[in-house]
């Protein structure tokens, strides 16, 4: 289980640096839209990490479209 | 003269970045023939709860020269206000470029935001001491893209490390290089290792991956790493390939 509710927020649970799980994660997601090469983290990957709908926080990321519902 | 121009909170989650938004307004402000426009570096700024960034809080601003001031600044209020994204807080600041000023205030300001919660009103504060050499403006919502604005401007006045938008791609048929070839192929003026320590010494290295250049000091510059024995400008892969 890669997600966690933190306020209400749908948090992912691996941080900033689990590349594989949140490859994992993006493959599975019917939401996932890569951002724009700027923001990307991981070079032609399908990944959380790069997608435009995750909201970067402090220590992990939120994703906006409330993934693992 | 010269002039950084940058611009902050302008999308949301569906719309285009802040940075393609302000190549897009440099561009066609010159093709209205009112500046020439140059590279634009990309800074991360604080990461907070209390900040309402759409994604990533990240502040775009670019170099340009301009004959028309005036001009030029209405067309980018115009232009943010017409095509910045629903829902978003647009700001945008205007500052002249010139190594005879003291930005230290404003640097202050632009490191400030990059670990601390700032308010509209300390970036009012802020400009005000500049007089007519920054230009601050809200476009939309809350306004509150003053900050990163006038943070992002502040930064490249003062020359702080950002990373340079978009990448460089390797050359097909072409994986040795040397530091001078590299240099005048893609405009780095500056090589450093990891660690941030400048590399004066001629360099031959592989180029094989795309790779991200940075805003330091004031030099285009290239990061070299050393990847299993061999040098290469630092690949942007971040993935530890199984």
């Amino acid at each position: 289980m890669m997600w966690i509710k933190e306020n209400g927020k749908t948090v992912f649970a691996g941080g900033k640096t689990a590349f594989e799980a949140a490859a994992l994660c993006a493959d599975a997601c019917p939401s996932y839209s890569e951002d724009c090469e700027d923001e990307t983290v991981c070079d032609d990957e399908k990944s959380c990490y790069n997608c435009r709908y995750r909201r970067w926080t402090e220590k992990s990321f939120e994703c906006m479209k409330g993934a693992g519902k | 003269m010269k002039i950084f121009v940058c611009i902050d909170d302008t999308d949301n989650l569906d719309s285009i970045g802040t940075g393609e938004l302000l190549e897009n307004m440099m561009c066609e402000a010159s093709l209205n023939n009112l500046c020439s426009s140059g590279m634009t570096v990309r800074y991360q700024l604080f990461i907070h709860d209390d900040i309402p960034y759409t994604s990533h809080n990240s502040s775009m601003c670019c170099n340009a020269q301009t004959d028309n001031l005036d001009a030029l600044t209405k067309f980018c209020e115009d232009y943010l206000e017409a095509n910045s994204a629903e829902g978003s807080d647009p700001g945008l600041c205007i500052l002249t470029d010139d190594d005879s000023l003291d930005y230290t205030p404003l640097i202050d300001f632009g490191r400030r935001a990059q670990r601390e919660v700032l308010t509209k009103d300390e970036a009012y504060s802020t400009a005000l001491a500049f007089g007519k050499d920054v230009h601050l403006s809200e476009h939309g919502g809350t306004g509150g893209g003053v900050i990163g604005a006038l943070a992002g401007a502040a930064l490249r006045a003062g020359k702080e490390e950002g990373r340079i938008k978009g990448k460089l791609q390797p050359v097909p048929g072409k994986t040795e290089w040397t530091s001078d070839e590299f240099s005048k192929m893609f405009g780095v003026q500056s090589f450093t290792d990891e660690e941030g320590r400048e590399i004066k010494e001629p360099l031959s290295f592989v180029f094989m991956h795309p790779t991200k250049l940075i805003y330091k000091g004031g030099l285009v510059t290239s990061v070299i790493v050393n990847e299993n024995g061999r040098l290469m400008p630092k690949p942007k892969i971040k993935k530890a390939k199984k």
